[in-house]
């Protein structure tokens, strides 16, 4: 539900409920072992568990100023 | 098929929804192909639609409407893309469901048309001032189970 809160609020941002027993393939790349888990720009950061709105946002825009480096 | 909802829940839902203060449409994306919920999926999507005059539905397949699929980021099914409505034009927030929001996640689906059917994040300032001045694409995938 916060990740389609955050979509209103820019245009550059996507969310996408994912149903991990349905598309199993999809959890087992991203590691999915707990749900919920949010995962960010295809696996650079996962997140286990519901997040609070300040820690989501300030994990997004460390994903997004890390840009193409290996996720840490 | 028999209904997905009872009468007891389409109350529910009926309420809910009367809060909606501006039209949502909701694009059904199926596949002819390898999908075992697109017409459960299909059915629960019409079946609440028909719960608000707000709602509108569209049915599209992902190969036949391939162009379509693309532009709404579409890559699996069944998929329903919550968007905005407004007169003819449907703004899209780039809010997806991938797989049935059924179970536990119906709620998470009536509460997504009432955030898109009210056009308010909610979200506190500082983080509508920091999504502001993004310069990437942000791709948030939430990986939820309907059990």
């Amino acid at each position: 539900m916060l990740a389609a809160m955050l979509t209103l609020e820019s245009p550059l941002v996507q969310a996408e409920m994912v149903d991990a027993t349905e598309f199993p393939e999809l959890a087992r790349k991203f590691g999915v072992s707990g749900v919920p888990q949010t995962t960010i720009n295809e696996g650079k950061k996962n997140i286990v568990g519901a997040v609070p709105e300040a820690n989501l946002l300030a994990e997004l825009l460390r994903v997004v100023s890390q840009g193409t480096e290996v996720p840490g | 098929m028999p209904e997905l909802l009872n009468e007891q829940i389409k109350g529910q839902v009926k309420e809910a929804l009367g809060q909606m203060q501006h039209p949502v449409q909701v694009l059904f994306f199926g596949s002819k192909e390898n999908c075992d919920y697109c017409a459960d999926t299909r059915q629960l999507a019409e079946e609440v639609c028909t719960l608000s005059d707000q709602l509108g539905l569209s049915v599209y397949d992902i190969q036949a409407d391939a162009a379509l699929a693309t532009q709404y980021h579409v890559d699996k099914t069944p998929c329903l893309v919550i968007a905005a409505k407004d007169g003819e034009t449907i703004s899209d927030f780039g809010i997806r469901i991938a797989g049935i929001p059924g179970g536990y996640d119906f709620s998470a689906f009536i509460q997504i048309l009432l955030l898109v059917a009210n056009r308010d994040s909610g979200l506190s300032e500082q983080t509508r001032q920091a999504l502001k001045s993004l310069k990437a694409p942000v791709d948030l995938q939430v990986f939820v189970t309907p059990t």
